[in-house]
């Protein structure tokens, strides 16, 4: 994939390029807003992450300035302010995630994989019947089968797990979870998400030889029929 | 609003009611002023007709010692045609009561009196037809057991009385209609203006802080006021912009060299093998910095709930309650804690569902973390829906009573405490949350254990 870079901060700038570079994407580096907003709107950049606070032009004015012109690239903004608000701001400028600085590799590669596969995910969205080797998720009558055997969820873990399969495949984060099944924004001291991930586990993996809610180390959880 | 509560709101703004107090004191007054000149006005003409009837009945006692009946009844008769003398009433009768002269038809009732004034009425023509008009006489006997009425018509004298009675109603009624109406109208205006300042300041506690009050080209009362809270509102505004200014730098001056070193950290260990030493220091680097992150952040939104500068919306207390509880039941379950909660429906705060949300996690996260195994949470949402009271109970060691104060102060953690993992910035943050929503928070005994309550 063609991604850019607009990060003013050299040592995460650089860092960035070389993870991504070794993760098979091709990347373009702008260091400043101007910049920034001429690559990204260049047909060849399929997906930007932005900084928030740029010289020349602000990531927020480059965001806005690139969806006036009708450019529907996924956008991941980065940013080192307060939050709370913050982040709506950044969402309702246009862009269409937010990680706040200092963020895990991971989770922004996680992030820059569920951003990508948009498309997808998005059209996951308006099935009725999610589907992942014998798993199957009806959103309509809200429920579950793995290999024809009914299985029983509360509520949440339904939600739990339909998030996890529209990001089948995908690597998805503890806060992507909180983000996307909870909407909060802050990361509870406790371990909740895990506990959470193992009842969830415990309903769909326990009586089933193969297991398909899988923990990636340092990183979250991946919903998968392979290992 | 609705148009009943429009109208009754009039009712009770200070113009309106002033409003009442002057139209009715205004109505005594207008009352009193017509009362008197009609009393004055009654004594003139009264005197005057009274002197009038007095004169004429001395005269004609005069006359009567002097001249003989048929004298005296050509005197009445010519008196009574004598147009001069207009209003004038004279009534000669006989022993049997049978009108001998004069210009009344005949010997009226004479029951009521005032002294020796008798009051009757008299058919008078007027124009086409005839009216009756009221008589004040006076009677004497003549020789020969006839009897004389002398009076006076003081039917115009009662129609002056009845103009003024009529005047004096409908000035009372015309004022006390002007003062309600002048009152409603600037009752109405007062509501208008304040309620266009009411909007305005609910918008600047949403914390929209560049609303400003609206203000008319008037210099009166309300209009000054509005400007000096205007004026007020702009220094409000640049001091909490320059603290959100400071905030913004600080948490960027922070949070970049912090990716940096997470950013380098995580880049040199992709170099070192699997559980080599450095990449175990390397790990510890990192594990540090989320700390530094975690506690960078309670401290940020410390900071920005201080300010006051978060954005408010409509937030449904009930069902953020419910799911806060729900995503630490797994946990507490886990530890054998029973997580009770008691939840009203309906309950709704102006506020940041963020911040709220984490002040709330912060509770539950504390109670778990001090709870032993085994022990008992209680969560409970209580109150009206406008005023709701969260409470979480936990059965924990809790916290000395005289201690309660201290640990809502910043990054205090009492040595007891120190065991658990944490910033020590969970309680400063829900002290920093209630205070931003108007809420009280209250620290107390669960026996055993520790009560936090917030009121909103």
């Amino acid at each position: 994939m063609h991604i850019l870079i607009v990060e003013d901060d050299e040592v995460a700038r650089d860092y960035l390029a070389k993870a991504l570079h070794e993760a098979g994407h091709t990347v373009d580096i702008a260091v400043n807003g101007i910049d920034g907003l001429r690559l990204a709107s260049s047909a060849d950049v399929e997906l930007a992450i932005v900084d928030r606070m740029l010289p020349q032009l602000d990531g927020l004015a480059l965001v806005q300035s690139l969806r006036a012109t009708g450019r529907k690239i996924p956008v991941l903004i980065l940013s080192a302010l307060g939050d709370v608000d913050d982040r709506i701001t950044g969402l309702r400028a246009g862009g269409d995630d937010y990680l706040t600085k200092p963020y895990h590799m991971s989770e922004l590669m996680a992030r820059i994989d569920a951003l990508a596969r948009r498309g997808e995910n998005n059209a996951a969205e308006g099935n009725t019947k999610l589907k992942l080797a014998g798993l199957e998720l009806d959103r309509m009558t809200r429920r579950v089968m793995r290999n024809g055997k009914k299985i029983e969820l509360t509520a949440r873990e339904f939600q739990l797990l339909e998030f996890m399969m529209r990001h089948s495949g995908q690597v998805v984060t503890r806060t992507m979870l909180l983000e996307g099944v909870w909407d909060y924004h802050f990361d509870p001291q406790t371990n909740v998400i895990d506990v959470h991930i193992s009842r969830l586990r415990q309903a769909i993996d326990k009586d089933f030889d193969k297991p398909l809610l899988h923990t990636v180390r340092g990183a979250g959880y991946s919903l998968r029929e392979d290992e | 609003m609705a148009p009943d509560q429009r109208f009754l709101g009039v009712l009770d703004t200070s113009p309106f009611r002033i409003a009442i107090v002057y139209s009715i004191v205004f109505a005594c007054g207008a009352a009193a002023l017509l009362g008197a000149v009609d009393f004055a006005v009654s004594r003139v003409i009264d005197g005057s007709t009274d002197n009038l009837i007095e004169a004429e009945v001395q005269g004609l006692r005069e006359q009567m010692v002097v001249l003989s009946r048929s004298d005296f009844i050509e005197l009445i008769e010519q008196r009574s045609q004598d147009q001069d003398v207009r209003g004038a009433v004279y009534l000669m009768v006989d022993p049997q009561l049978r009108p001998v002269a004069g210009n009344v038809p005949a010997w009226p009732k004479l029951d009521a009196s005032v002294g020796k004034w008798f009051l009757f009425k008299v058919a008078v023509p007027f124009g086409d037809e005839t009216r009756e008009h009221e008589m004040r006489a006076q009677r004497f006997p003549l020789p020969g057991g006839y009897k004389m009425l002398v009076g006076h018509d003081v039917q115009e004298r009662q129609d002056v009385k009845s103009l003024m009675m009529r005047g004096l109603i409908v000035a009372v009624i015309m004022t006390l209609l002007l003062g309600l109406g002048g009152g409603f109208w600037m009752g109405r205006r007062i509501l208008a203006q304040a309620g266009a300042i009411s909007a305005v300041a609910t918008q600047i506690m949403r914390g929209d802080l560049s609303q400003r009050l609206p203000v008319r080209d008037a210099d009166d009362e309300i209009n000054t006021l509005a400007r000096e809270i205007n004026t007020m509102l702009d220094k409000i505004e640049q001091l909490t912009l320059g603290m959100r200014t400071v905030l913004d730098s600080a948490a960027h001056d922070l949070r970049t060299p912090l990716n940096r070193l997470q950013a380098t950290a995580e880049e040199a260990m992709t170099q070192m093998g699997v559980g080599s030493v450095g990449r175990r220091v390397l790990e510890r680097v990192t594990t540090e910095v989320d700390h530094m992150r975690s506690t960078l952040d309670a401290l940020l939104r410390i900071a920005l709930a201080e300010t006051g500068t978060v954005a408010r919306e409509p937030v449904d207390l009930s069902e953020l309650v419910a799911s806060v509880v729900e995503l630490y039941a797994p946990v507490s379950e886990e530890r054998g804690i029973a997580l009770e909660s008691s939840v009203a429906a309906g309950a709704q705060v102006l506020g940041s569902r963020q911040l709220l949300a984490q002040a709330l996690a912060n509770l539950l996260d504390n109670a778990i973390k001090f709870t032993p195994d085994g022990g008992r949470i209680r969560v409970q949402l209580r109150g009206s829906p406008k005023e709701p009271e969260v409470i979480v109970e936990d059965s924990g060691p809790g916290i000395p009573a005289d201690k309660r104060e201290i640990v809502l102060g910043r990054r205090v953690r009492l040595d007891e405490a120190r065991k658990f993992p944490g910033s020590g910035l969970g309680l400063s943050l829900v002290a920093a949350v209630t205070k931003l929503h108007g809420a009280r928070l209250v620290l107390d005994d669960a026996a055993p254990g520790l009560r936090v309550s917030l009121k909103f």
